[in-house]
């Protein structure tokens, strides 16, 4: 399915000069909104996609999962950026950004309803159509739930997954973090899902904040995270795995120590 | 004809007089450029962040890319009255010139002050020698050279004109046009007395684009981690894009220290700076990969 | 309760960045403690659009934003940052000078996105600036 890049990083301007030291490296996601559609490719990039780095294009604003169909202008950058970086897939989030035409600046959860389902399967349908490269799904963090939910998570995911035919783009620190606030059992939902569908993972750090745990990106990524890496990788190894930081960068060490933990923890060879 | 000044004709003179002014402007910058020219070109070999600040930006910015590194590895602040101080230990990889200004401020001063701190000046010194020992620099006597090199030959067509003037005045014929020229001839000559003769020698730019270039990833408009990069790469920030890396990494503590800002503004014009600033981080990847929408007005 | 997801989204969406209220079934705490996260987000995005004037208000930055930021959703890190940067003038030292620089770049009535300015006229008005600052 999916080729085994094994382990990556987020591609920021912030530690560009970092990543692009990673002599193992092999795969890098970038934020599709940050590459524009018109002028060159940032110059980090160009030189990863020289060395034969691929490049995910991950979407944070086209909000799949709104009420409203998804905005066109913003399926056609996607496209574009895809096309530009040569991307072998791309990424977007089952949440919405924007109702009512307001922008809630953040990625929201939806309703485990039907409703809910068919909505984020008619926009990644809209979006598909124009994307000349495969779709990867990611599932969001939630710090609070619908009051309607019909369904379990396992089965809203894999309901829109297999209605769409999407890959999955799961996201373990935000099985982590879902789970120990809503008090379950983040194995459970592993067990749930379509494992073979999944193209990559997220691996990201998060902090507690009046009894709630928030997935960051701005923290050190926590042990249990890592203890989900290695038990996800024990029942089926994802091809890819990409460390998330966002924000407040430690010195090189410490991210280097975090890249090799997530191969210690998957079984990948280091990139560092 | 009968009476034509030195048996030239006015016109036949004025052409030939603009044809030498011209020539003259041409090999006055040619010959300027040719003496500050300097050593080979793998003198990048030895051009740290320190010898790099003091190409780019004198003696101001190799003090400022100073601050910038122990600013970084925590060992000096800002403290009361806009004085530097330290906050910790002279760091592992300092120079002389960080000991001196790692020195000056365990006794505290202000980032104005440290210039005229002798260990300071003697560091400095030191740096500019080696620069010059590399050919990177222009030695004072080179710059004079270049100062003469350029005015030279201005002056010889100006002293050409006035003679001609005098003459065609005491001949009774018409200098108009003469003086005209001989005017324009005295502007160019001010600038070329007055336009600065760079300190880096023409190898030394090229080593301080190169650096640019493989430091791309320093520039302000990145925001460049620091933290990630550590306190030598704060250093060559500061080196190679002037003090606006200094206000960008910290902003605190510039405005604080009362540092200048515009010491050796490089690459995009300062005032299209900010603006570019502004767009780029508004859109820039972290503020966008917090797995959260960035609000309408990024990429399309 | 079906059938309404657009309406339902923007209820939640209205109660998480203008204020209004919790809509109904929801734990108000989770929403409050997603609101101020959000709000949180938000600050370190403006921060970083508008480094000085972050750094101007120094460890007051925070609670100067959200409480600003409260019943404004954003409108984008930079145009939130120009909101609130002409909001708290009259400003000293280097986030007016980049509050000016801007205010000289860009041409933003505050109803529509800001737009550039041409280059001419961007040099002239920094040009100006810089003459006033003496």
């Amino acid at each position: 399915m999916t080729e085994e890049y094994g382990v990556g990083i987020g591609w920021r301007p912030e530690i560009a000069g970092f990543v692009a030291d990673l002599p193992g490296l092999r795969f890098v996601e970038v934020v599709a909104e940050s590459v524009h559609d018109h002028g060159p490719v940032p110059e980090g990039l160009a030189a990863l996609r020289a060395r034969g780095v691929a490049v995910i294009p991950h979407g944070v604003k086209l909000s799949l999962g709104g009420a409203e169909p998804v905005d066109p202008a913003r399926v056609a950058h996607l496209a574009t950026v895809a096309a530009k970086l040569d991307a072998p897939l791309v990424s977007e989030h089952i949440a919405f950004v924007r109702a009512g035409g307001v922008e809630a600046g953040h990625l929201l959860p939806l309703p485990r309803t039907r409703e809910a389902v068919d909505a984020v399967v008619a926009n990644v349908a809209r979006t598909a159509a124009e994307l000349p490269v495969p779709i990867a799904l990611e599932p969001i963090a939630a710090v609070f739930d619908w009051p309607d939910d019909e369904l379990t998570e396992a089965a809203f995911l894999t309901a829109i997954l297999e209605r769409t035919g999407a890959l999955l783009l799961l996201d373990i620190a935000n099985v982590y973090a879902n789970a120990r606030n809503r008090g379950t059992d983040p194995l459970e939902l592993l067990d749930a899902l379509p494992l073979e569908r999944i193209a990559y993972c997220h691996v990201a750090g998060g902090a507690e904040a009046a009894g709630v745990y928030h997935d960051t990106h701005t923290d050190p990524v926590p042990p249990p995270v890592l203890e989900l890496v290695s038990a996800l990788s024990a029942r089926r190894r994802p091809p890819a795995l990409l460390l998330e930081r966002d924000g407040r960068y430690p010195p090189a060490e410490q991210l280097r120590a975090e890249l090799d933990a997530i191969a210690a923890a998957s079984g990948y060879p280091a990139v560092t | 004809m009968e009476g034509d000044t030195w048996g030239i004709s006015g016109p036949d003179f004025l052409g030939v007089f603009i044809f030498m002014a011209v020539v003259a402007l041409a090999v006055a910058i040619a010959a300027r450029q040719a003496v500050l020219r300097g050593g080979p070109s793998d003198g990048f070999a030895t051009l740290d962040a320190q010898r790099a600040a003091y190409l780019n930006g004198g003696p101001q910015l190799a003090i400022y890319a100073s601050l910038g590194f122990l600013r970084q590895a925590g060992a000096i602040g800002a403290g009361p009255g806009r004085m530097l101080v330290t906050t910790g230990p002279l760091p592992a990889g300092a120079t002389p010139l960080d000991r001196a200004i790692h020195l000056a401020a365990a006794r505290k001063i202000s980032a104005r002050g440290l210039r005229h701190v002798s260990g300071v000046e003697r560091a400095l010194a030191t740096l500019r020698q080696s620069l010059e020992d590399a050919g990177l620099a222009a030695t004072p006597a080179m710059r004079s050279r270049a100062r003469l090199a350029g005015v030279l030959p201005l002056a010889a067509v100006e002293a050409l004109g006035i003679v001609r003037i005098v003459a065609g005045v005491a001949n009774g014929k018409p200098v108009g046009f003469l003086i005209l020229a001989t005017l324009a001839v005295s502007v160019a000559l001010v600038v070329m007395l007055v336009v600065r003769v760079p300190l880096a020698s023409a190898a030394g730019r090229r080593a301080i684009a190169r650096l640019r270039r493989d430091n791309a990833h320093l520039a302000p408009s990145q925001s460049p981690a620091y933290a990630t990069y550590g306190a030598a790469a704060a250093a060559m920030g500061v080196a190679v894009f002037g003090s606006a890396a200094l206000f960008a990494a910290d902003p605190a503590f510039a405005e604080e220290a009362e540092l200048q800002r515009n010491v050796a503004a490089s690459g995009a014009s300062s005032g299209g700076g900010s603006g570019d600033g502004g767009s780029s981080s508004s859109c820039g990847g972290s503020s966008c990969g917090g797995g959260g929408g960035c609000g309408g007005g990024c990429g399309g | 309760m079906s059938g309404d997801l657009a309406r339902r989204q923007a209820d939640l969406v209205a109660a998480l960045t203008s204020g209004a209220p919790v809509p109904p079934g929801f734990d108000a705490h989770l929403v409050g403690v997603a609101r101020t996260a959000l709000l949180r987000k938000r600050a370190g995005e403006v921060a970083r659009a508008w480094p000085m004037l972050a750094a101007s208000l120094g460890s007051e930055w925070q609670a100067t934003f959200a409480a600003w930021a409260a019943t404004r959703p954003t409108n984008g890190s930079f145009r939130d940052g120009f909101d609130l940067a002409r909001s708290l003038r009259p400003l000293t030292g280097e986030a007016a000078r980049e509050l000016a620089e801007r205010e000289a770049a860009w041409h933003y009535d505050g109803e529509s996105p800001p737009t550039r300015r041409s280059r001419a006229a961007t040099t002239a008005r920094t040009w100006l600036l810089r003459l006033r600052s003496r």
